[in-house]
């Protein structure tokens, strides 16, 4: 039997594309068998996650507030901080254990409410609207930032500048 | 003949024979054929069917990661995330009572069974467990098994008892916050608190993977919780509220009202819920007294009526007021100025001073403070204040001092809270609140009462009935107020309401804390007193020291709001 040459050409094509072809099913099975890895290990995971919640729920449960109280109340016998256990400054550090002078004023600062400045001049009108110029409204006073290790050294600043005003040495 | 006609019989039915074989091959060949085929079908379309697998394989039932872990239900946490509801699957017990193959369920008998079920569970009925597992009917003999009791009863070796997986609502800090919370009942409706309010929200599926943020902060919820029991314990009261609401925004830090329930028992709750659930702070109106009187001179002095604080008011110890007496519990002098007033608690004078600020002035006051209404809060089963039914010159002399009008502490809560932040009343919310969304709320006060009404607080509690609550450092202010519980039947003697509002710390406040004790008796943990300095006032005091810090007042010796004009105003006494 003569071969010929377009023939083994067509025969060489089909054993080409038949091993891609292999390769390709191959591959696919090899891609789907990873697949189905993956997502059984995705599986797992999201049972651990789940027992994860679930020791989490457990651990807040046994540190409620409630048994936290208890333990500190009994256990530790643990109390809210006095005034004492706390300081502002370096200034009220140092002054620590000094006996207060004889002619010292009282150690309390205290705050005096900003009185509304009233003005001795009459308001303004505006003659078309009729309306007052000036407006009531005043801007809010900026909330006390409560002190974190971050603005804790601007608020000692602050305060020991304004009691250098108030103590007098 | 004969043979012959016989050896043809004999070759006839060989023929038959031979045919009958022959068919019966042909008949097997086809069934073999046959049944290769079917086998060779199945091959190919198994073949077919792996190559479909392998080629295009993704499970029906491929969840993403998130979608798995995305809970049932929403959790609710406090303000700095700490869980406060959560979904925990567990099992239930299932008694499953149809019979097996003809035998009865159980191979053990009833009794038996439920004595070694007593064992894992020490908490169940003995009685019950023999009658459930002896009615026949198949029915949940718990819900809420942890895994390693479900291995214990797997171990019983009882086919019948099955263990159905369930999504259950769980509270990690058990009772706290119960009344803010809520539950969740068994079809999967929140009840009673933000559950119920939210319930759409955290049932959402593209919404629930979010926790919700409540105003609450657990630490502060938990400190008020343990005071306010040991209070309730000490003084034998009835029950007893208390909240911390923040003055700038309005949120509520802790809400508490006891005796209080489980929400982790939805089944206990479910039945006979009801009767645990009296809300002292939302669920029922009081006449407060005494701490109204702070509103009353915070009205006149807004009004203009109070230009003088010096002014001295006539006092006694019984006037009359409007055509009406009004008694003073002692007589503190002929007359007193609105600071002595104040510390001393004079009904005489504060019914001078509504009597001079008029019907008008003094409700439309009080409307502006939201006391017409039902309090504001998300909370369901808010109850509808209670006022005069006209306003007449006598009625307002009443209500200057606390009668005539029934409140809930919440109202009083956010009234304080205007009156010590400037004179802005801001709606009090579950929900936290971001930095900068804090309501615009609506000036009731102007600057310069809320200035002066800080100074009056502050003198209560440093010289005055408060001084129980006087926690060092912290500059707290306040007002006493015990008002006998009033009902169908009239004013009763023995039995009384204490309330105590306090604002912290006074220079600059930040909080306010209504605490309230529900009929407190004389007992002699508070030294045999059952009025407000006695049994609701040491609640603050206590409380604030533990709370303070936690949010970022720190107590100091060395500061307090200026009282220097009102100290020659004042000559020390008590009262209430």
């Amino acid at each position: 039997m003569i071969v010929t040459r377009s023939r083994l050409q067509k025969i060489g094509w089909a054993a080409i594309l038949t091993v891609c072809f292999a390769m390709l099913v191959a591959l696919t099975f090899r891609v789907n068998a990873v697949k189905s890895e993956v997502r059984l290990i995705e599986r797992k995971l999201v049972s651990v996650q789940q027992q994860k919640e679930l020791l989490k729920t457990e651990f807040q449960t046994r540190a409620s507030q409630r048994k936290l109280t208890a333990l500190n109340d009994f256990e530790f016998g643990f109390k809210a901080p006095t005034p004492g256990q706390y300081l502002e400054s370096e200034r009220q550090l140092a002054s620590l254990g000094k006996a207060r002078a004889a002619d010292a004023p009282a150690p309390i600062m205290v705050a005096s409410a900003a009185r509304e400045e009233e003005s001795s001049f009459p308001t303004l009108v505006n003659p078309l609207s009729g309306r007052a110029e000036a407006s009531e409204a005043k801007p809010e006073k900026p909330r006390r930032i409560a002190t974190t290790a971050g603005n804790l050294g601007a608020r000692l600043s602050q305060v020991s500048a304004s009691k250098r005003d108030t103590i007098r040495e | 003949m004969t043979a012959v006609a016989i050896s043809t019989q004999k070759s006839s039915g060989r023929m038959q024979l031979v045919n009958v074989r022959q068919r019966m091959l042909h008949i097997a060949k086809w069934r073999l054929l046959l049944v290769a085929a079917g086998f060779g079908a199945l091959a190919v379309a198994s073949t077919a069917r792996l190559a479909y697998l392998g080629v295009d394989g993704d499970a029906p039932a491929a969840l993403s990661m998130a979608e798995a872990l995305r809970p049932p239900r929403a959790e609710i946490t406090d303000r700095n995330g700490v869980p406060l509801a959560r979904a925990l699957p567990t099992f239930a017990l299932w008694f499953d009572a149809r019979p097996m193959d003809g035998d009865p369920a159980l191979v053990k008998s009833p009794q038996e069974l439920a004595r070694e079920l007593m064992q894992i569970f020490p908490d169940e009925n003995y009685d019950n467990l023999v009658s459930v597992l002896s009615a026949g009917k198949s029915a949940y003999i718990r819900h809420r098994v942890l895994p390693e009791e479900a291995d214990k009863v797997q171990a019983l070796g009882e086919a019948a008892l099955q263990f159905p997986k369930e999504e259950e609502r769980f509270y990690p800090q058990g009772t706290m916050a119960a009344f803010v919370l809520g539950y969740v009942d068994r079809n999967g409706n929140g009840l009673i608190g933000m559950e119920q309010v939210l319930d759409a929200r955290l049932k959402d599926p593209a919404m629930r993977g979010q926790p919700v943020a409540l105003s609450i902060d657990a630490r502060v919820q938990g400190a008020l919780e343990d005071e306010l029991a040991k209070q309730i314990a000490a003084s034998n009261a009835k029950g007893g509220g208390g909240i911390v609401l923040d003055v700038e925004t309005g949120e509520v830090l802790a809400f508490a009202s006891g005796p209080s329930f489980d929400p982790n028992r939805p089944s206990v709750l479910d039945a006979n819920g009801e009767g645990l659930m009296h809300n002292v702070m939302t669920g029922q109106n009081y006449e407060l007294g005494s701490v109204f009187k702070p509103l009353t001179v915070a009205a006149a002095i807004d009004a203009g009526l109070i230009t003088d604080i010096a002014r001295r008011w006539p006092a006694g110890s019984q006037m009359v007021i409007a055509g009406r007496p009004v008694h003073d519990h002692k007589s503190y002098g002929a007359s007193l100025t609105v600071p002595e007033a104040l510390i001393h608690s004079s009904n005489i004078v504060l019914a001078q001073i509504g009597e001079a600020l008029g019907p008008q002035a003094l409700s439309a006051n009080l409307k502006s403070l939201g006391f017409f209404e039902k309090p504001y809060l998300e909370l369901p089963g808010r109850r509808n204040p209670q006022l005069p039914r006209e306003w007449s010159n006598i009625t307002t002399t009443r209500v200057a001092f606390g009668h005539g009008i029934s409140l809930t502490p919440l109202h009083l809560a956010s009234a304080y809270a205007a009156m010590v932040n400037g004179g802005i009343w801001r709606p009090a919310t579950l929900m936290k609140i971001a930095p900068d969304k804090a309501p615009q709320g609506r000036r009731v006060f102007k600057a310069s009462t809320s200035a002066r009404m800080r100074q009056l607080l502050r003198l209560i509690v440093s010289i005055g009935t408060g001084r129980k609550a006087d926690a060092a450092g912290y500059r707290v202010g306040g007002k006493t107020g015990t008002a006998e519980i009033a009902d169908e039947f009239g004013y009763h003697k023995d039995r009384v309401v204490s309330t105590f509002a306090a604002a912290f710390p006074m220079d600059a406040p930040r909080y306010v804390v209504v605490t309230t004790m529900v009929e407190p008796k004389a007992t002699a943990a508070t030294s045999g007193q059952r009025t407000a300095g006695y049994t609701a006032a040491p609640v603050i005091g206590k409380l604030i020291p533990r709370i303070g810090p936690l949010l970022g007042v720190m107590p100091d010796d060395g500061r307090d709001i200026d009282l220097t004009d009102l100290a020659p105003l004042v000559a020390s006494g008590d009262g209430e």
